[in-house]
Protein backbone atom coordinates (compact mmCIF):
# COMPACT_ATOMS: atom_id res chain seq x y z
CA UNK A 1 0.00 0.00 0.00
CA UNK A 2 0.84 3.63 -0.56
CA UNK A 3 2.02 5.93 1.99
CA UNK A 4 1.91 3.41 4.69
CA UNK A 5 4.78 4.77 6.31
CA UNK A 6 2.64 7.85 6.95
CA UNK A 7 -0.58 5.61 7.70
CA UNK A 8 1.24 4.00 10.45
CA UNK A 9 3.31 7.48 11.74
CA UNK A 10 -0.22 8.94 12.24
CA UNK A 11 -1.67 5.85 13.95
CA UNK A 12 1.49 5.78 16.44
CA UNK A 13 2.02 9.74 17.16
CA UNK A 14 -1.69 11.00 17.52
CA UNK A 15 -2.22 8.44 20.58
CA UNK A 16 1.07 8.91 21.94
CA UNK A 17 0.65 13.01 21.35
CA UNK A 18 -2.81 13.15 22.44
CA UNK A 19 -1.45 11.07 25.99
CA UNK A 20 1.02 14.21 26.60
CA UNK A 21 -1.71 16.56 28.82
CA UNK A 22 -2.65 13.78 30.75
CA UNK A 23 0.87 12.05 32.29
CA UNK A 24 3.02 13.27 35.05
CA UNK A 25 5.90 15.92 34.23
CA UNK A 26 8.46 13.38 34.84
CA UNK A 27 7.06 10.77 32.01
CA UNK A 28 5.85 13.29 29.72
CA UNK A 29 9.54 14.12 29.16
CA UNK A 30 10.36 10.77 28.14
CA UNK A 31 7.16 10.65 25.86
CA UNK A 32 8.44 13.53 23.98
CA UNK A 33 11.63 11.84 23.20
CA UNK A 34 9.74 8.91 22.00
CA UNK A 35 7.67 10.90 20.17
CA UNK A 36 10.98 12.60 18.68
CA UNK A 37 12.59 9.36 17.95
CA UNK A 38 9.35 8.21 15.62
CA UNK A 39 9.53 11.36 13.60
CA UNK A 40 13.20 11.35 13.30
CA UNK A 41 12.83 7.44 12.22
CA UNK A 42 10.11 9.16 9.18
CA UNK A 43 12.60 11.41 8.07
CA UNK A 44 15.84 9.04 8.04
CA UNK A 45 13.55 6.85 5.97
CA UNK A 46 13.19 9.53 3.71
CA UNK A 47 16.84 10.47 3.18
CA UNK A 48 17.90 6.72 3.36
CA UNK A 49 15.63 5.75 0.33
CA UNK A 50 17.38 8.82 -1.50
CA UNK A 51 20.63 7.73 -0.65
CA UNK A 52 20.03 4.12 -1.86
CA UNK A 53 18.61 5.48 -5.00
CA UNK A 54 22.11 7.43 -5.58
CA UNK A 55 24.26 4.54 -4.42
CA UNK A 56 22.26 2.28 -7.51
CA UNK A 57 20.55 0.13 -4.48
CA UNK A 58 23.75 -1.22 -3.80
CA UNK A 59 21.25 -2.27 -0.16
CA UNK A 60 24.30 -4.06 1.57
CA UNK A 61 27.16 -1.20 1.46
CA UNK A 62 24.50 1.50 1.97
CA UNK A 63 22.86 -0.02 5.51
CA UNK A 64 26.63 -1.17 6.41
CA UNK A 65 28.13 2.10 5.38
CA UNK A 66 25.91 5.36 4.60
CA UNK A 67 22.78 4.74 7.05
CA UNK A 68 24.72 4.16 10.33
CA UNK A 69 25.93 7.82 9.94
CA UNK A 70 22.61 9.21 8.20
CA UNK A 71 20.66 7.18 11.36
CA UNK A 72 23.07 8.49 14.47
CA UNK A 73 23.54 12.21 13.38
CA UNK A 74 19.97 12.45 13.23
CA UNK A 75 19.31 11.19 16.28
CA UNK A 76 21.63 13.39 17.95
CA UNK A 77 20.33 16.33 15.99
CA UNK A 78 17.25 17.30 18.85
CA UNK A 79 19.53 15.78 21.99
CA UNK A 80 22.04 18.71 20.90
CA UNK A 81 19.39 21.07 20.68
CA UNK A 82 17.68 19.77 23.96
CA UNK A 83 21.68 19.75 25.77
CA UNK A 84 21.92 23.97 24.04
CA UNK A 85 18.42 25.09 25.20
CA UNK A 86 17.10 23.10 27.65
CA UNK A 87 19.49 21.33 30.10
CA UNK A 88 22.88 20.07 30.15
CA UNK A 89 22.10 17.97 33.19
CA UNK A 90 23.91 14.08 31.99
CA UNK A 91 21.34 11.94 34.11
CA UNK A 92 18.61 13.85 32.33
CA UNK A 93 20.33 13.67 29.03
CA UNK A 94 20.99 10.29 28.78
CA UNK A 95 17.36 9.36 29.92
CA UNK A 96 16.29 11.30 26.81
CA UNK A 97 18.82 9.88 24.24
CA UNK A 98 17.85 7.04 25.24
CA UNK A 99 14.43 7.39 25.02
CA UNK A 100 14.69 9.25 21.67
CA UNK A 101 16.77 5.86 20.30
CA UNK A 102 13.74 3.78 21.47
CA UNK A 103 10.94 5.77 19.95
CA UNK A 104 13.32 4.91 16.38
CA UNK A 105 13.71 1.32 17.02
CA UNK A 106 10.36 1.21 17.88
CA UNK A 107 8.86 2.89 14.50
CA UNK A 108 12.11 1.19 12.61
CA UNK A 109 10.39 -2.48 13.86
CA UNK A 110 6.79 -1.50 13.38
CA UNK A 111 7.61 -0.61 9.56
CA UNK A 112 9.68 -3.51 8.83
CA UNK A 113 7.08 -6.09 10.69
CA UNK A 114 3.90 -4.69 8.25
CA UNK A 115 6.74 -4.87 5.40
CA UNK A 116 7.47 -8.42 5.23
CA UNK A 117 4.61 -9.70 7.59
CA UNK A 118 5.21 -13.34 5.65
CA UNK A 119 8.57 -13.87 7.25
CA UNK A 120 8.15 -12.30 10.94
CA UNK A 121 8.21 -15.40 13.40
CA UNK A 122 8.32 -15.05 17.37
CA UNK A 123 12.24 -15.30 17.26
CA UNK A 124 12.16 -12.32 14.94
CA UNK A 125 10.37 -10.42 17.60
CA UNK A 126 12.53 -11.80 19.99
CA UNK A 127 15.98 -10.19 18.30
CA UNK A 128 14.64 -7.07 16.79
CA UNK A 129 13.26 -6.25 20.27
CA UNK A 130 16.05 -6.92 22.56
CA UNK A 131 18.79 -6.40 19.76
CA UNK A 132 17.91 -3.49 17.70
CA UNK A 133 15.75 -1.58 19.81
CA UNK A 134 18.39 -2.02 22.41
CA UNK A 135 21.52 -1.12 19.64
CA UNK A 136 19.83 2.30 18.75
CA UNK A 137 19.36 3.18 22.26
CA UNK A 138 22.66 2.53 22.97
CA UNK A 139 24.52 4.55 20.22
CA UNK A 140 21.98 7.34 21.38
CA UNK A 141 22.90 7.43 24.91
CA UNK A 142 26.28 7.30 23.93
CA UNK A 143 26.35 10.12 22.07
CA UNK A 144 23.96 12.21 24.78
CA UNK A 145 26.43 11.65 27.54
CA UNK A 146 29.24 13.66 25.23
CA UNK A 147 26.52 16.24 25.40
CA UNK A 148 26.50 16.82 28.84
CA UNK A 149 29.71 19.09 28.56
CA UNK A 150 27.69 21.04 26.46
CA UNK A 151 28.29 24.04 28.92
CA UNK A 152 31.07 23.02 31.41
CA UNK A 153 33.62 22.38 29.24
CA UNK A 154 33.18 23.95 26.01
CA UNK A 155 36.56 22.77 24.64
CA UNK A 156 35.80 19.18 25.22
CA UNK A 157 32.04 19.22 24.00
CA UNK A 158 32.86 19.54 20.45
CA UNK A 159 35.34 17.01 19.80
CA UNK A 160 33.72 14.92 22.72
CA UNK A 161 30.61 14.63 21.33
CA UNK A 162 32.15 14.11 17.77
CA UNK A 163 33.99 11.44 18.52
CA UNK A 164 31.43 9.85 20.83
CA UNK A 165 29.19 10.29 17.48
CA UNK A 166 31.86 8.28 15.51
CA UNK A 167 31.97 5.83 17.94
CA UNK A 168 28.28 5.28 17.54
CA UNK A 169 28.02 5.35 14.19
CA UNK A 170 30.74 2.31 13.96
CA UNK A 171 29.31 0.59 16.69
CA UNK A 172 25.82 0.81 14.55
CA UNK A 173 27.86 -0.10 11.57
CA UNK A 174 29.38 -3.24 13.29
CA UNK A 175 25.95 -4.35 14.63
CA UNK A 176 24.02 -3.90 11.08
CA UNK A 177 26.90 -6.02 9.41
CA UNK A 178 26.46 -8.58 11.99
CA UNK A 179 22.88 -9.21 12.06
CA UNK A 180 23.05 -9.09 8.17
CA UNK A 181 25.77 -11.99 7.38
CA UNK A 182 24.92 -15.61 7.75
CA UNK A 183 27.44 -17.24 10.08
CA UNK A 184 28.15 -14.17 12.44
CA UNK A 185 23.97 -13.01 13.04
CA UNK A 186 24.06 -14.23 16.39
CA UNK A 187 26.97 -12.52 17.33
CA UNK A 188 25.12 -9.43 15.69
CA UNK A 189 22.24 -10.26 18.49
CA UNK A 190 24.08 -10.25 21.20
CA UNK A 191 26.19 -7.45 21.00
CA UNK A 192 24.23 -4.97 22.16
CA UNK A 193 23.07 -7.33 25.25
CA UNK A 194 26.68 -7.38 26.08
CA UNK A 195 26.65 -4.06 25.65
CA UNK A 196 23.94 -2.91 27.93
CA UNK A 197 24.24 -5.56 30.93
CA UNK A 198 27.40 -4.40 31.96
CA UNK A 199 26.64 -0.70 31.84
CA UNK A 200 23.31 -1.46 33.78
CA UNK A 201 25.39 -4.12 36.27
CA UNK A 202 27.65 -1.00 37.15
CA UNK A 203 24.95 1.37 37.40
CA UNK A 204 23.35 -1.25 39.74
CA UNK A 205 26.32 -1.17 41.84
CA UNK A 206 26.83 2.64 41.81
CA UNK A 207 23.47 3.22 43.12
CA UNK A 208 23.55 0.44 45.42
CA UNK A 209 27.11 2.54 47.36
CA UNK A 210 25.77 5.65 47.22
CA UNK A 211 22.06 4.22 49.19
CA UNK A 212 24.13 2.25 51.79
CA UNK A 213 26.83 5.69 52.12
CA UNK A 214 23.81 7.36 52.63
CA UNK A 215 22.69 4.91 55.48
CA UNK A 216 25.62 5.37 56.95
CA UNK A 217 25.66 8.69 57.16
CA UNK A 218 22.28 9.21 58.30
CA UNK A 219 23.35 6.47 61.08
CA UNK A 220 26.31 8.89 62.26
CA UNK B 1 47.02 -10.35 5.83
CA UNK B 2 44.75 -7.35 6.56
CA UNK B 3 42.67 -9.29 8.95
CA UNK B 4 45.87 -10.55 10.79
CA UNK B 5 47.26 -6.42 10.84
CA UNK B 6 43.82 -5.49 12.68
CA UNK B 7 42.66 -7.95 14.89
CA UNK B 8 46.58 -7.27 16.03
CA UNK B 9 45.32 -3.71 16.66
CA UNK B 10 41.93 -4.00 17.95
CA UNK B 11 43.25 -6.84 20.24
CA UNK B 12 45.94 -4.01 21.97
CA UNK B 13 43.58 -1.52 21.79
CA UNK B 14 40.75 -3.39 23.42
CA UNK B 15 42.53 -4.56 26.13
CA UNK B 16 44.21 -0.78 26.53
CA UNK B 17 40.53 0.64 26.40
CA UNK B 18 39.73 -2.00 28.98
CA UNK B 19 42.82 -1.11 31.37
CA UNK B 20 41.95 2.45 31.18
CA UNK B 21 38.55 1.96 31.69
CA UNK B 22 38.85 0.17 34.95
CA UNK B 23 41.42 2.37 36.26
CA UNK B 24 40.09 6.36 34.85
CA UNK B 25 36.40 5.86 34.86
CA UNK B 26 35.93 6.81 38.76
CA UNK B 27 34.98 9.48 40.08
CA UNK B 28 37.34 12.26 40.67
CA UNK B 29 39.92 10.61 38.32
CA UNK B 30 41.88 12.49 35.25
CA UNK B 31 39.49 13.70 32.88
CA UNK B 32 42.61 14.01 30.29
CA UNK B 33 43.29 9.71 31.11
CA UNK B 34 39.72 9.13 30.15
CA UNK B 35 39.91 10.79 27.27
CA UNK B 36 42.95 8.96 26.10
CA UNK B 37 40.85 5.78 27.01
CA UNK B 38 37.88 6.57 24.84
CA UNK B 39 39.74 7.09 21.93
CA UNK B 40 41.30 3.44 22.55
CA UNK B 41 37.65 2.71 22.14
CA UNK B 42 37.55 4.20 18.93
CA UNK B 43 40.32 2.67 17.56
CA UNK B 44 38.87 -0.86 18.93
CA UNK B 45 35.85 -0.31 17.22
CA UNK B 46 37.07 0.75 14.51
CA UNK B 47 39.01 -2.13 13.65
CA UNK B 48 35.87 -4.42 14.67
CA UNK B 49 34.36 -3.23 11.71
CA UNK B 50 37.35 -3.94 9.64
CA UNK B 51 37.56 -7.37 11.02
CA UNK B 52 34.18 -7.82 10.53
CA UNK B 53 33.54 -6.41 7.15
CA UNK B 54 36.83 -8.55 6.00
CA UNK B 55 35.00 -11.74 7.48
CA UNK B 56 31.78 -11.24 5.95
CA UNK B 57 33.62 -11.37 2.63
CA UNK B 58 34.11 -7.75 2.41
CA UNK B 59 37.21 -5.63 1.91
CA UNK B 60 39.17 -2.52 2.91
CA UNK B 61 40.57 -0.85 -0.07
CA UNK B 62 38.01 -0.69 -2.81
CA UNK B 63 35.70 1.80 -0.78
CA UNK B 64 35.15 4.00 2.18
CA UNK B 65 34.40 2.29 5.07
CA UNK B 66 33.38 3.22 8.68
CA UNK B 67 36.31 2.02 10.13
CA UNK B 68 38.00 5.12 8.83
CA UNK B 69 35.93 7.21 11.35
CA UNK B 70 37.70 4.77 14.14
CA UNK B 71 40.92 6.53 13.08
CA UNK B 72 39.77 10.12 13.19
CA UNK B 73 37.54 9.83 15.99
CA UNK B 74 40.72 8.62 18.22
CA UNK B 75 42.75 11.52 16.60
CA UNK B 76 39.73 13.54 18.01
CA UNK B 77 39.97 12.54 21.49
CA UNK B 78 44.01 13.07 21.24
CA UNK B 79 43.17 16.66 20.44
CA UNK B 80 40.53 17.09 22.88
CA UNK B 81 42.48 15.90 25.31
CA UNK B 82 45.55 18.09 25.37
CA UNK B 83 43.83 20.53 24.27
CA UNK B 84 40.73 21.13 26.30
CA UNK B 85 42.07 19.75 29.78
CA UNK B 86 45.69 20.10 30.22
CA UNK B 87 47.03 23.29 27.47
CA UNK B 88 45.48 25.93 29.97
CA UNK B 89 47.96 24.38 32.69
CA UNK B 90 50.90 23.96 30.18
CA UNK B 91 50.47 27.63 28.18
CA UNK B 92 49.67 30.68 29.03
CA UNK B 93 50.18 32.07 26.06
CA UNK B 94 52.91 34.60 26.72
CA UNK B 95 55.39 36.14 24.23
CA UNK B 96 58.01 33.79 26.16
CA UNK B 97 57.18 30.82 24.32
CA UNK B 98 56.36 31.82 21.21
CA UNK B 99 59.63 30.05 19.95
CA UNK B 100 57.62 26.62 21.10
CA UNK B 101 54.54 27.05 19.42
CA UNK B 102 55.94 27.82 16.25
CA UNK B 103 58.69 24.60 16.60
CA UNK B 104 54.73 22.70 17.05
CA UNK B 105 53.83 23.82 13.90
CA UNK B 106 56.56 21.17 12.18
CA UNK B 107 54.10 18.27 13.08
CA UNK B 108 51.33 19.41 11.00
CA UNK B 109 53.44 20.68 8.43
CA UNK B 110 54.97 17.68 7.53
CA UNK B 111 51.39 15.91 7.77
CA UNK B 112 50.28 18.04 5.02
CA UNK B 113 53.41 17.46 2.90
CA UNK B 114 53.10 13.80 3.22
CA UNK B 115 49.29 14.37 2.23
CA UNK B 116 50.67 16.49 -0.98
CA UNK B 117 53.33 13.80 -1.80
CA UNK B 118 51.75 10.25 -0.67
CA UNK B 119 48.15 10.81 -1.53
CA UNK B 120 47.51 14.12 -3.87
CA UNK B 121 50.32 13.56 -6.23
CA UNK B 122 50.33 10.13 -5.96
CA UNK B 123 48.85 7.50 -7.68
CA UNK B 124 46.04 6.54 -5.71
CA UNK B 125 42.37 6.00 -6.27
CA UNK B 126 40.43 9.42 -5.88
CA UNK B 127 38.80 7.67 -2.62
CA UNK B 128 42.17 7.57 -0.92
CA UNK B 129 42.80 10.82 -1.83
CA UNK B 130 39.76 12.28 -0.34
CA UNK B 131 40.28 9.70 2.63
CA UNK B 132 43.73 10.95 2.86
CA UNK B 133 42.80 14.67 2.74
CA UNK B 134 39.91 14.00 5.95
CA UNK B 135 42.86 11.92 7.98
CA UNK B 136 45.12 14.89 7.15
CA UNK B 137 42.63 17.62 8.36
CA UNK B 138 42.17 15.38 11.86
CA UNK B 139 46.18 15.10 12.09
CA UNK B 140 46.74 18.56 11.78
CA UNK B 141 45.94 19.90 15.38
CA UNK B 142 46.28 16.68 16.97
CA UNK B 143 49.81 16.46 15.90
CA UNK B 144 50.44 20.18 16.49
CA UNK B 145 49.47 19.81 20.73
CA UNK B 146 50.67 16.68 20.38
CA UNK B 147 54.39 17.91 19.82
CA UNK B 148 53.66 21.44 21.58
CA UNK B 149 53.42 19.13 24.50
CA UNK B 150 56.32 16.91 23.75
CA UNK B 151 58.81 20.21 23.36
CA UNK B 152 57.11 22.66 25.93
CA UNK B 153 59.57 23.47 28.94
CA UNK B 154 57.40 22.44 31.92
CA UNK B 155 57.17 26.04 34.00
CA UNK B 156 54.98 25.33 36.86
CA UNK B 157 52.72 22.69 36.86
CA UNK B 158 55.17 19.45 35.91
CA UNK B 159 52.83 17.94 34.40
CA UNK B 160 53.89 18.07 30.49
CA UNK B 161 57.24 16.36 31.59
CA UNK B 162 55.80 13.71 32.94
CA UNK B 163 53.15 13.29 29.91
CA UNK B 164 56.13 13.84 27.51
CA UNK B 165 56.24 9.56 26.59
CA UNK B 166 52.70 9.75 25.95
CA UNK B 167 53.05 12.56 23.28
CA UNK B 168 55.83 11.16 21.92
CA UNK B 169 53.41 7.93 21.93
CA UNK B 170 51.10 9.36 20.36
CA UNK B 171 53.01 11.48 17.60
CA UNK B 172 54.40 8.18 16.46
CA UNK B 173 51.07 6.41 16.53
CA UNK B 174 49.36 9.42 14.14
CA UNK B 175 52.53 8.81 11.74
CA UNK B 176 51.83 5.03 11.61
CA UNK B 177 48.27 5.09 10.74
CA UNK B 178 49.07 7.62 8.18
CA UNK B 179 51.38 5.53 6.29
CA UNK B 180 49.04 2.32 6.95
CA UNK B 181 46.51 4.52 4.66
CA UNK B 182 48.83 5.23 2.15
CA UNK B 183 50.27 1.64 1.94
CA UNK B 184 46.52 0.54 2.18
CA UNK B 185 45.83 2.93 -0.84
CA UNK B 186 48.59 0.97 -2.84
CA UNK B 187 47.45 -2.31 -1.62
CA UNK B 188 50.57 -3.00 0.09
CA UNK B 189 49.89 -5.46 2.51
CA UNK B 190 53.14 -5.89 4.28
CA UNK B 191 54.01 -2.37 5.00
CA UNK B 192 50.08 -2.48 6.42
CA UNK B 193 50.96 -5.24 8.61
CA UNK B 194 54.11 -3.63 9.77
CA UNK B 195 51.73 -0.26 10.30
CA UNK B 196 49.42 -2.22 12.51
CA UNK B 197 52.77 -3.87 14.47
CA UNK B 198 53.56 -0.62 15.42
CA UNK B 199 49.83 0.95 16.22
CA UNK B 200 49.53 -2.21 18.26
CA UNK B 201 52.38 -1.47 20.29
CA UNK B 202 51.71 2.13 20.73
CA UNK B 203 48.10 1.25 21.84
CA UNK B 204 48.96 -1.15 24.35
CA UNK B 205 51.46 0.88 26.25
CA UNK B 206 49.43 4.25 26.05
CA UNK B 207 47.55 3.65 29.18
CA UNK B 208 50.45 1.98 31.24
CA UNK B 209 52.37 4.95 29.92
CA UNK B 210 49.80 7.61 31.17
CA UNK B 211 49.22 5.67 34.51
CA UNK B 212 53.13 5.70 35.19
CA UNK B 213 52.90 9.61 33.87
CA UNK B 214 50.15 10.88 36.40
CA UNK B 215 51.63 8.45 39.24
CA UNK B 216 54.91 10.47 38.67
CA UNK B 217 52.91 13.98 39.34
CA UNK B 218 51.19 13.23 41.99
CA UNK B 219 54.40 12.48 43.60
Amino acid sequence: MENMIYILYICMVAPLLLSLPLIQKKSRSVMVFILIGISAALFVSEINGLLLRIMDYDTPYVTTTITPATEEIIKAIPILIYAFVITDNRNKLLGSSFALGIGFALFENTYILINSMESISIEWAIVRGFSTALMHGICTAAVGYGMSFVKKRKKLFYCGTFSLLMMAIIYHGIFNMLVQSEDLKYFGFILPLATYIPIVIALIVRYMKRKKAEQEAKAV
Amino acid sequence: MYLIANIIVCVCALGGFIYGGTKFFRPKKALYAQMITLSLGCIAFGRLYNIVRLMTGGNLTDSFQLGFLGLIGSLMFFFSSNYGTVDSLVDDYSKEFTKYRVIALAAPVAAVLMYLGLFLFGNVSPIWKIQGAALTLFVLPASYFNLKHLIFPDVEFGVVKCLRPYNLLALIYTAAIFVECFAMSRDIEFLTLICCCVTGIITAAMIPTIVRGLKKWRT
